[in-house]
């Protein structure tokens, strides 16, 4: 009997650690090379390192993905944003990035349209901004859907600000299922439907 | 069910609710609640049977011949509504009532309240408001009625989005989601004046507005933080504070009815329901049990014991689990649950014909009841309480 109470207590901590830490998610540390315990692991910086003589080569370190949410801030861009601007659809159309059900992960088959933008607007420092306009299929509830869209346009700026685009150029805004690109009841509409679309924004 | 009928009697004639009422008689309310009674409606016509007729099927009331009714309501309106209740096989009315002032919507609402306290045990409700969102094409306003879907008036006119409203407690005011500045606002909209302020407008989204039930605090998600996520403030847009940090998006969320708990969603996985204190900290699932996948939109029940809440994508179901989490019971095909004043009855929207419509709920009985067709997509429903 002590010792079911034991095992019931244990699975009940287990069962209940989850809900005392939330859906907090904690940045993923670098992974330690094997065989290298006695060195400590080594810090992440930008760029190749060179290897120096009898030094273990480490691989360049891919660039560090941010996975905590930084706040919203346009900066100077705020007025482009605020004040009287021009909005154009057409231009970044083909770059419009779809994503799995449920999901605000960027797919790998989406990147290059990523890739196309940071592009465009690392290369250029007029004053234009970008509004990324986040979308889901009809398959989830209003409010849900509100806060999907939002994480779906939020996850495109961050990965272009991963790619060196300054993101205060950058604004959100989501449409929920409000403006499905088609209105049909099955997957070849839904999975149009769930897509960040981009539009860019020029002063007047 | 005749026997039931006879134990509802007994109930009537004991007056459940008195200091004395026994363990027996908590039995008889509980099977009872369950129960769609029988009632035959007699010399009312118009819109005074009609009134009647619908307030008590909300209820889990079904109309019948008095052959068939365990309870027969009689009336007669000449101007004023007079009106008894019989139960079957009685000799007397358990009580007779005259229905003065209003007009006869308001005195026949008067009157299945007096009916339905008595064979329901439980507080009137009608006729309440709804606020709801109507969409037609590609644009939507905030519409106000009767809960019955009676007297509609349309609120906006910005031809854009706009939509979750929810009632300011003890203020004829709503919040709600806006899309006219060409980003998501939440605007403090007051019915009476007619005049709008704006109540949150960060960067980012500003979204899903809910008051607290003592009208003093605001819970909303905001992104401004980088991710959608929980955070509150003051009625009167001071003292923001964020509750949540994760970068796991939070939606939608419900106040406990003493204004100190929120319970929203977190999409951790899947979407799950979460109770987290206004006043911030560590925030807790709520374990639910026998409903799989998405868990979405919850109300908490006035009287503070249930969570209603949509399960499902797509296919979405209404469902009620214990506010302290337990096994959910699945009700019927609809989204965005709404209760009323009573702690029994849900409002909700399900697609019907390629468009919303909304529909009342009677949670024990499971019985369903369409407000009346209103032009256009209505969905989110917002119950005054």
């Amino acid at each position: 009997m002590k010792n079911v109470t034991l095992i019931a207590t244990l699975f009940v901590t287990i069962a209940l650690l989850p809900a005392f830490t939330g859906c907090a998610h904690k940045p993923v540390a670098p992974t330690p090379i094997p065989n290298m315990s006695q060195r400590p692991a080594p810090t992440p910086t930008p760029g190749p390192q060179g290897p120096g003589p009898g030094e273990i080569v480490t691989p360049t370190p891919q660039p560090q993905v941010s996975t905590e949410p930084t706040p919203l801030d346009y900066g100077k861009f705020a007025g482009l944003f605020a004040g009287p601007h021009n909005e154009d659809r057409d231009k970044f159309k083909a770059d419009t990035i779809h994503f799995d059900f449920d999901s605000s992960t960027i797919k790998p088959s989406e990147e290059p349209m990523l890739q196309d933008l940071a592009n465009y607007f690392k290369n250029n420092d007029r004053f234009e901004g970008l509004v990324i306009e986040g979308n889901c299929d009809e398959r989830g509830t209003e409010k849900y859907n509100l806060s999907l869209g939002e994480r779906r346009a939020l996850a495109a700026r961050e990965y272009l600000g991963n790619l060196g685009v300054n993101v205060e150029r950058i604004k959100t805004v989501t449409y929920g299922k409000s403006r499905p690109v088609d209105p049909g009841h099955n997957e070849a509409a839904w999975k149009q439907n769930r897509r960040d679309e981009f539009v860019l924004v020029t002063q007047k | 069910m005749k026997t039931l009928g006879t134990s509802i009697l007994a109930a009537l004639l004991l007056g459940i609710g008195s200091p004395r009422a026994g363990a027996d008689d908590v039995i008889v309310i509980q099977k009872a609640a369950a129960h769609l009674v029988k009632v035959s409606i007699s010399g009312l016509s118009g819109e005074a049977e009609s009134v009647v007729a619908f307030d008590l099927s909300v209820l889990g009331m079904e109309i019948t011949s008095p052959e068939s009714a365990e309870f027969a309501v009689t009336g007669h309106d000449n101007g004023r509504i007079e009106g008894s209740l019989t139960p079957a096989g009685a000799a007397h009315p358990v009580w007779v009532r005259a229905y003065a002032g209003g007009d006869t919507r308001a005195q026949a609402h008067a009157f299945a309240n007096d009916i339905i306290k008595d064979i329901r045990q439980t507080p009137p409700i009608f006729p309440g408001k709804i606020a709801f969102r109507q969409q037609q094409g590609n644009s939507a306003e905030i519409c106000v009625s009767d809960f019955d879907g009676h007297d509609p008036v349309v609120v906006t006119h910005d031809g854009t989005l706009v939509g979750g409203p929810c009632w300011i407690p003890g203020s004829r005011g709503l919040l709600y989601t806006s899309w006219k500045s060409g980003d998501t606002e939440i605007l403090n909209h007051n019915l009476g004046t007619g005049t709008r302020s704006v109540f949150a407008h960060y960067p980012g989204a500003n979204l899903s507005p809910e008051v607290s039930p003592d009208g003093q605090q605001v819970a909303m998600i905001l992104s401004k933080g980088g991710s959608p996520n929980l955070w509150v403030a003051g009625i009167d847009g001071t003292g923001l504070r964020q509750l949540t940090r994760t970068r796991d998006e939070d939606s939608s969320s419900c106040w406990s009815p003493d204004s100190r708990d929120i319970c929203f969603v977190c999409h951790s996985g899947r979407a799950q329901l979460l109770v987290i204190s206004a006043s911030g900290g560590p925030a807790r699932t709520i374990p639910v049990a026998g409903v799989y996948g998405n868990l979405t939109s919850p109300d908490w029940s006035p009287d503070g014991k249930w969570i209603a809440f949509t399960s499902g994508s797509g296919n979405f179901t209404i469902c009620v689990a214990p506010a302290g989490g337990g096994p959910a019971q699945k009700l019927v095909a609809g989204e965005d649950p709404c209760w009323a004043p009573n702690s029994r009855t849900i409002i909700f929207s399900r697609r019907a014909n390629n468009k919303q419509t909304l529909c009342l709920l009677d949670v024990p009985t499971k019985h369903v009841k369409d407000v009346r067709q209103l032009s256009g997509s209505c969905s989110e429903p917002s119950w005054a309480r």
